[in-house]
């Protein structure tokens, strides 16, 4: 593990932002499932909103190697073709094995 | 004293006068202007003139006061004085309020400019699926011009005609905004998707601003959109925050606008629109203008209407759309306990009501009939001017009597409208606490009337109305599919909505019901929030429910198409408000309304199904009063109201001298996109702190990826390239996982990679290949050059250095066109990266440009292909090398060395070299098919992705070249002396391309013609000896390039001419030497290639050849024949020479038509059909070039030449194609200009390509044939061949660098034919060179499948 890694708050704060995303998205679903008899606000406490410091880390961690593994095949690819700089088609291009290394 | 007074006196009158001279004098120009300004209207001046009127007549007035003062002998002149001066100030300010008002005008008209273009009509939308209907048109007309109140029964399509009067004005006014308000959002929201679905209004344009976004964004969406679907409310807070620009409103829409009562939002909206200097259309639109002649008057002033537009269902033109809708009364008996409970409840009201009739504070009637109103209209009276004879000491008690009453008959109510529990409720809830408790807590008779209602419920008997609502339910259920059938069913009370529920629990499965109710929450039940409200609306749309009960709020408005049936739980309410309920049914079906009553009698109304539950006698009474109420008020009506209604004006918007005309049109509707999820409208997005810590770059860079808006918000494609997906990318850290492997090895499965299990390697390799290769190829660089300077004469130096030079120049040639390619990073291809790595290697060394791109591509490169690179970068050279000074035999040396090396390859092909030419003629006529369907489908795309897409094939080729030749270089090297056998050897390599590239394309063809350079790599064992064509190529290029810019955008046949005949020699030089030591150079050939030259520069100057064509041939058929032929010939595989020459002349004019704009031309002939001319020449020019077709010309000439001609054509077409098709083809269509019956350019038909690869197809068997029989000449042929690819690969280059975006403007024309007429001329060597050697084998070869071009010849 690198002392070089993503600060873990900025991580979890991103992390809380899916989470609330996601849970928001679920309860519209559910709303628009069980609806209107049960009413609104059913299931705000159903939510998934703090992480263990450890896992916090690992995560960081991961997400570290994660973006500077795209980065480092993308900037292969970029490189490749003589550009200066990471386009999006770059990323494409290596994204599907990417996703599958990880 | 006296003196001053009169010396004021003079001067207040002088002044007035002035003042009033100033008034008129302002008031008359504005007048003026007004009828003189083009956008004034006469309804604008009217009112501006009434207003100017005022303004005059107000100093007029004064001014008689003055007189009066003046005439009245007055004491106190200073007091007068002062009046005078005052009015005077008053009269300045009338004036200048006329000014001011002048400028408004001329502001206003500013600010909604009208455009005048769009103005000349209007446009009705019309549509297979919505047919015309003649009121909604006469409608529209109508309210286009003047304020409108269309009263339309419901379902009869308002929402059209206001979306068309929203369009016509959208168009009109440029800068104009469009506002169409409805009462709530749901209604709002579903608006504003209906006038898309209408008229199509750009949603880039179009808004829904609500209450739930927040003012300050409002206030951004009023600047910046033009079209608003708003609520009143928020519409009134904008206009009074002024966040909404009055000013440039031009048109109005009320939905539902008998609200626009009181001081409804409507209503303030529209009279602080009034009070603003602005013109604007209203359009008010409502099923219900009101339940009577009053209440509509009222909408009338409030809205400003001047014309009301009125439809009854039984109109004759509305008629017809009006879908049969049943409305069914069903009567319920309330059941005997109501009954009682009702009598009970009578009788407990009874005193007090006989108290109060007592003192004659109520009208002295049975109870029965007294209506809350009455109590509460008497309760007012007295509680204004008690009457004397009631002690104030029973004001209290009075009071007490009243509220029981209201609330008993309330009760009543429930009871008869709802059923025994919700009175229950009611009744236990009031008795609990408070005044009523007090007052009737002891009464026995309301304690029964309790007990008994107690009783009831506690049962568990349903209320009859429920048990009948079920009943009608189930049947209904019964008839229709429960899937596509809906139900509303209305009540007034929560409460009885709520037991409604309950009673629908039991109903079953194919009942889903589901409540919509209000936002208030009150004791029992919570509101629903509007989200809920949307996503109960969404779901009963998508048949997630299929009944909803509901209260009043879904009365109006919802357009819900598939409700077929509606329950009113309770009939007694507006007739408006029935009618609004019953509108929700039948809007594009039959539908039915059952109106529930609570009595015995059922009668059918109207033509349509209408359940009405209704309760005992006065539910139903109040009923069918209301019902006559409607029918009253619809007299109001007749005659667009004229009669019963004061109308006021109203402009009319567009100036009276632009009629717009009616045009009917059909509009292409894009996909309404819902606006982004409502949950995030509702919060405003903040700014986010972090935008003031980054730089601009990195904004725009966020926007592009994040912000961008939903449509076009860049997302990562997983499918983008699956080529890259059939190799391993290059990992770092992190190392492909057997996942990865997984997906590499079934992409290679997919697209049928031959290589593909070789090329898989393990990471390690991945990781390594790159620094090895690097050293590898620098090394083979060094070598090459070494061996050079070893074996090279100083002359031979010298070439190699040319060589170098050319090869710098491609690197040049390439990074433009990778330049030209990176600005267009959309149009990336997957084989773009790859040239792009060519290029990038290019910079690095000369040649050695090519070899770097199969790094990636084999991400299997071991070290033993590293090598194989590297020799592959000698050959390269080498091959420039050879290009520059193919009989050099020195390049032979480190060739052969290469060739050792090259050796180890496992490259088929390779060895195939050292075969027969047999088996690479079968090889090449196996591929060529795959080849030329490559060709088709490349030409289907695009011409730019072509181009991008055709760097890399070439580079392929040359790549090819590199690796193959090995074997041909063998040759070289051993067979030195025999230049013959070299040129044999060439020959054969050419062929191999055509085999490498027919192998290339196969998989090429997989990909739906998107070449991948993946594909190519694997296929560069297939090289081929192609490689001096590039280099030839590349050299030539820049200049080329040079001559071409010079003459091609002047166009002057002599100029143009000129330089190419400079440059032909010069860039051939090497060439041709090449060409003269291995041929015998015939004095005939010499002539023919003059000839070629005349004929080119003929061509060029068009006239000259024209003449020949005159004196020789008929004058070929006009364009239009021309192109018949063309498809005619294109279409033919086997065309007939005649046919040729035919299509020839034809082209030839054409090209003289284009010169017909030279002025040195005196083509008269041609001049005749030459303007349309122009545009097919073009065409002929880029679908079929007219130069690659020697043969006519020379036929003009002396027999000899005709032969020649023929000749040359037969050498030309075989040769050409043949080693055209293998690279080339692929590479560039263009390059099929050269070719006789190729057609290059992606414009070309499909049936001419498919004939031109039959065509190939025969003539490269024919070609197959000689090669095996005469070796001799098919060297020669070869030899000729070369140049001819050289002279194509030029072609294709300049083509290239020229063509990208503008591959159709004339200077790549200009070029293109620059180039043509410089191929010619080679091929015009190259058949002479034939002609000499191999005319036996052309006879027999082309005899086979050219027949006819060859009877011309001999």
């Amino acid at each position: 593990m690198e002392e070089n890694t993503f600060d873990p708050d900025l991580i979890r704060a991103i992390f809380k932002l899916v989470w609330e995303k996601r849970s928001a998205e679920r309860e519209r679903h559910q709303l628009s499932e069980n609806e209107a008899e049960a009413g609104p606000s059913t299931t705000k406490r159903s939510r998934l909103l703090t992480v263990n410091g450890n896992a916090l880390k690992l995560s960081c961690e991961l997400l570290r190697v994660f973006v500077a593994e795209a980065i480092q095949r993308a900037a292969a690819i970029a490189e490749a073709e003589g550009s200066l700089k990471i386009e999006a088609t770059h990323l494409e291009r290596i994204l599907p094995q990417l996703l599958l290394d990880f | 004293m006296d003196d001053d007074d009169e010396f004021d006196w003079e001067a207040a009158v002088h002044e007035i006068d002035v003042a009033c001279q100033a008034t008129a004098a302002t008031v008359v120009p504005t007048n003026s202007y007004c009828k003189q300004d083009i956008f004034g209207n006469v309804d604008e001046e009217m009112r501006k003139k009434g207003k100017f009127d005022a303004i005059s007549s107000a100093p007029s007035t004064r001014q008689t006061t003055l007189d009066r003062f003046m005439g009245a002998p007055s004491c106190n002149s200073r007091k007068f004085e002062e009046k005078a001066e005052i009015s005077c100030g008053q009269q300045r300010m009338g004036g200048s309020i006329g000014e001011s008002i002048c400028q408004e005008t001329e502001k206003l008209n500013e600010f909604v400019k009208i455009d005048a273009e769009a103005a000349k009509t209007w446009i009705y939308p019309v549509s297979v699926n919505v047919p015309v209907r003649d009121y909604q048109l006469s409608i529209t007309r109508t309210a286009l011009f003047a304020n409108t109140l269309v009263a339309l029964p419901t379902g009869l399509g308002k929402t059209l005609i206001a979306a068309v009067v929203m369009y016509n004005f959208f168009r009109w006014f440029p800068e104009g905004k469009i506002v169409f308000a409805a009462p709530s959002r749901p209604l709002v929201l579903q608006q504003i998707e209906a006038c898309h679905k209408i008229v199509g209004i750009p949603q880039v344009w179009s808004i829904d601003l609500t209450g739930q976004k927040s003012p300050s964004r409002r206030a951004e969406f009023w600047k910046c959109k033009r079209v608003f679907f708003v609520t009143p409310q928020v519409l009134e807070k904008d206009i009074q925050s002024g966040s909404c620009l009055v000013k440039n409103l031009v048109c109005l829409v009320i939905d539902e606008a008998h609200r626009a009562s009181g001081n409804y939002s409507y209503c303030v909206a529209v009279r602080e629109l009034m009070d603003a200097p602005t013109q604007l259309r209203i359009l008010a639109l409502t099923a219900t203008p009101g339940s009577n002649q009053k209440t509509i008057q009222h909408v009338i002033d409030n809205l400003q209407i001047s014309t009301l537009e009125y439809r009854n269902e039984s109109d004759w033109d509305v008629q017809p759309y009006v879908h049969d809708r049943k409305i069914e009364l069903i009567q319920v008996s309330m059941g005997d306990e109501a009954i009682d409970i009702d009598s009970l409840l009578l009788e407990v009201g009874r005193p007090y009501h006989a108290q109060l009739c007592l003192f004659g504070l109520l009208p002295k009637r049975d109870i029965k009939t007294l209506s809350p109103c009455d109590f509460l209209r008497s309760k007012e009276t007295f509680c204004k001017k008690p009457p004397a004879s009631v002690p104030l000491s029973r004001h209290g008690e009075f009071m007490g009597y009243f509220a029981a009453l209201v609330t008993l008959h309330h009760l009543r109510k429930l009871l008869s409208s709802h059923g025994i529990r919700p009175a229950f409720e009611m009744l236990d809830e009031k008795l609990k606490k408070g005044w009523f408790a007090r007052m009737l807590g002891r009464n026995e008779v309301i304690l029964k009337a309790k007990l008994i209602m107690q009783k009831t419920i506690s049962h568990g008997a349903p209320s009859p109305k429920l048990t009948k609502m079920l009943e009608v339910l189930t049947e209904h259920f019964k008839v229709k599919n429960p899937k596509n059938s809906r139900v509303i069913i209305f009540s007034n009370f929560r409460g009885s909505v709520r037991d409604i529920l309950d009673a629908l629990k039991h109903i079953g499965e194919s009942v889903k019901a589901t409540e919509f109710i209000g936002q208030s929450s009150g004791k029992n039940s919570k509101g629903q929030s509007q989200k809920i409200q949307q996503a109960v609306l969404e779901k009963f749309r998508t048949g997630g429910y299929n009944v909803i009960v509901a209260t009043s709020i879904a009365e109006e408005g919802l357009d819900i198409m598939e409700v077929d049936l509606v329950i009113c739980f309770d009939a007694n309410i507006s007739p408006l408000r029935m009618i609004q309920r019953m509108g929700r049914t039948g809007r594009n079906q039959e539908g039915r309304v059952d109106i529930l009553f609570f009595l015995s009698v059922a009668f059918a109304c109207r033509s349509y199904f209408s359940l009405v539950l209704a309760c005992e006698g006065a539910e139903l009474r109040g009923y069918k009063q209301k019902q006559a109420n409607g029918k009253t008020i619809s007299k109001h009506m007749i005659h667009g109201g004229t009669k019963s209604f004061n109308f006021h004006p109203s402009p009319r918007m567009v100036p009276h001298f632009l009629k717009p005309e009616l045009q009917f049109l059909e509009m292409s509707i894009e996909e309404f996109v819902p606006c982004g999820s409502k949950a995030k409208d509702s919060e405003p997005i903040p700014v986010p702190a972090y935008m003031d810590k980054i730089t601009d770059a990195e904004k725009d860079l966020l926007a592009k990826y994040f912000f961008a808006t939903q449509e076009d918000a860049w997302r990562p494609s997983l499918i983008a390239f699956p080529h890259f997906q059939a190799y391993p990318s290059p990992a770092n850290g992190v190392l492909h996982s057997s996942r990865t492997q997984l997906l590499i090895d079934t992409m290679q499965d997919l697209q049928d990679l031959p290589y593909s299990h070789d090329r898989r390697p393990s990471a390690e390799d991945d990781v390594v290949p790159d620094p090895c290769l690097r050293v590898s190829k620098v090394e083979p660089h060094d070598n090459v050059k070494e061996d050079s300077e070893r074996y090279t004469d100083p002359a031979e130096e010298e070439s190699n250095r040319e060589a170098e030079e050319s090869g710098r120049e491609l690197q040049v040639t390439v990074k433009d066109v990778q330049s030209e390619d990176s600005h267009k990073p959309k149009t990336l291809l997957h084989t773009f990266l790859f040239a792009s790595e060519f290029v990038s290697v290019d910079s690095v060394g000369n040649v050695l440009v090519l070899s770097l791109p199969q790094v990636p591509l084999d991400s299997s490169s071991k070290r033993m292909e590293s090598r194989n690179m590297a020799s592959l970068d000698l050959s390269i050279q080498e091959r420039m090398d050879c290009t520059e000074i193919p009989l050099q035999p020195i390049e032979n040396h480190p060739l052969h060395q290469r060739a050792t090396e090259e050796t180890v390859h496992e490259f088929s092909v390779g060895d195939l070299f050292s075969e027969d030419a047999k088996k690479f003629d079968e090889a090449k006529e196996i591929l060529h098919s795959p080849v030329s369907s490559r060709m088709q489908n490349e030409m289907d795309i695009s011409d730019q992705d072509l181009i991008d897409i055709y760097l890399s094939p070439r580079l392929t080729n040359l790549i090819k070249s590199g690796v193959v030749p090995e074997s041909p270089i063998n040759d070289y090297g051993t067979s030195k002396g025999n230049r013959a056998d070299d040129l044999a050897c060439e020959h054969d390599k050419k062929e191999d391309i055509n085999g490498s590239s027919g192998e290339m394309d196969i998989p090429c063809l997989n990909d739906n013609g998107i070449r991948t350079t993946p594909l190519d790599c694997n296929t560069v064992a297939v090289g081929a000896c192609s490689s001096p064509v590039p280099v030839t190529k590349e050299l030539r290029t820049p200049v080329t390039k040079l001559s071409d810019t010079s003459s091609s955008k002047d166009w002057i046949p002599d100029c143009g001419v000129q330089p190419k005949s400079v440059e032909q020699p010069f860039k051939f030089r090497r060439l041709r030497k090449l060409g003269d030591c291995n041929r015998k150079v015939p004095t005939e050939s010499r002539n023919s290639t003059g000839a070629g030259r005349k004929y080119v520069s003929r061509r060029v100057d068009h006239h000259k050849s024209t003449k020949l064509l005159k004196g020789e041939k008929k004058q070929a058929k006009g364009g239009a024949a021309y192109i018949e032929e063309e498809a005619e010939v294109s279409s033919d595989a086997m065309a007939s020479d005649d046919e040729e020459d035919v299509q020839e002349d034809s082209s030839f004019e054409d090209s003289f038509i284009d010169d017909g704009l030279n002025p040195t031309t005196s083509n008269t002939q041609a001049g005749s059909t030459r303007v349309d001319m122009m545009a097919i020449y073009r065409r002929s020019l880029l679908s079929q070039s007219p130069f690659p077709r020697p043969p006519s010309f020379p036929t003009n000439h002396s027999p000899d030449s005709v032969v020649q001609s023929s000749k040359m054509d037969g050498s030309g077409s075989s040769t050409g194609t043949g080693r055209d098709d293998a690279p080339q083809a692929g590479i560039e269509s263009t390059a099929r200009n050269n070719k006789d019956t190729c057609n290059g350019v992606p414009t070309e038909m499909l049936e001419s390509r498919t004939d031109s690869r039959k065509r190939k197809l025969s003539l490269h068997q024919a070609h197959s044939l000689p090669m095996l029989n005469l070796d001799r000449e098919f060297s020669l042929l070869s030899a000729a061949a070369h140049e001819n690819s050289t002279a194509h690969e030029t072609m294709e280059e300049t083509v290239d660098i020229f063509e990208d975006d503008d591959f159709y403007e004339g200077i790549d024309l200009d070029a293109l034919e620059e180039e043509a007429t410089k191929l010619f001329k080679k091929k015009t060597e190259c058949s002479t060179e034939k002609i000499v050697g191999s005319s036996e084998i052309k006879e027999q070869n082309l005899g086979i499948f050219d027949a006819p071009s060859f009877d011309l010849g001999f």
